[in-house]
């Protein structure tokens, strides 16, 4: 019993692994491919590459195929990839807009009257 | 003889220069004051409406998904006939709609509409 919970298990693993390799992989493919025309058919061989190992039961080759694919995608990685402006690295983060007329702060580190 | 045939021209030839100038001003004048436009991104956070229209038509959009099947409550892989990829594809695709970065492992938990209008509704960023 517990040995099928244990494979139940992996198995969950395995499949949230591969959901975000593919999540990145699509990612970096929109990264490398600058407009939407050459990202469509490079999304499209990623999806075929993903889906020609669908089928495959053995726990161990699903193993190493993961561990290859991860492999694969940390060396095509994208050395500049794109980042939401907002988010951290972005072009805005930090960025902050002045605070509205009437608000002002006062410098007074730590010696403020309570 | 002149002066009749002069009238005559005058009677059939128009040139209504006054009437078609504040034809052309009047749209103008128009537009600017019905239209409101604000120039201000403060407090543009999303109404829950536009947030489930566009997510909707996100999902109808994506090309294995039947329109018709599509509603707000709607499971993308129990009820759409999804598989997983085809999930991460969509959160992929409301990610660029919305101008969001979503961390891995919350994308990977999105799997339905109302997760994902949720999602949406609440994060700060969405645009």
């Amino acid at each position: 019993m517990s040995g099928a919970a244990s494979y139940l298990a992996r198995r969950a693993a395995q499949k949230e692994r591969v959901r975000i390799l593919y999540r990145r992989a699509l990612k970096d493919t929109l990264n490398w491919a600058v407009h939407r025309h050459l990202f469509y058919p490079d999304a499209d061989a990623l999806r075929e590459r993903f889906d020609a190992n669908k089928n495959v039961e053995d726990i161990e080759t699903i193993d190493r195929m993961i561990a290859d694919g991860e492999s694969q995608y940390n060396k095509w990685r994208h050395p500049d990839p794109y980042i939401v402006p907002w988010a951290p690295g972005g072009s805005k983060f930090t960025r902050n807009p002045e605070p509205p007329a009437g608000i002002e702060i006062v410098y007074n580190y730590g010696r403020e009257d309570h | 003889m002149a002066s009749a045939l002069r009238a005559a021209i005058l009677g059939h030839v128009r040139v209504p220069v006054v009437a078609n100038g504040s034809k052309l001003l009047a749209p103008l004048w128009t537009h600017r004051t019905t239209s409101v436009r604000s120039m201000s991104s403060h407090d543009d956070h999303l109404e829950k409406t536009q947030v489930i229209d566009r997510i909707l038509d996100i999902v109808k959009s994506f090309p294995k998904v039947d329109p018709s099947k599509v509603t707000p409550e709607v499971h993308f892989q129990k009820d759409l006939g999804l598989d997983s990829l085809d999930n991460v594809e969509i959160i992929m695709a409301i990610e660029e709609e919305f101008k969001l970065e979503i961390p891995d492992k919350e994308a990977d938990k999105i799997d339905s509409c109302a997760l994902a209008i949720e999602y949406v509704y609440n994060h700060p960023m969405a645009s």
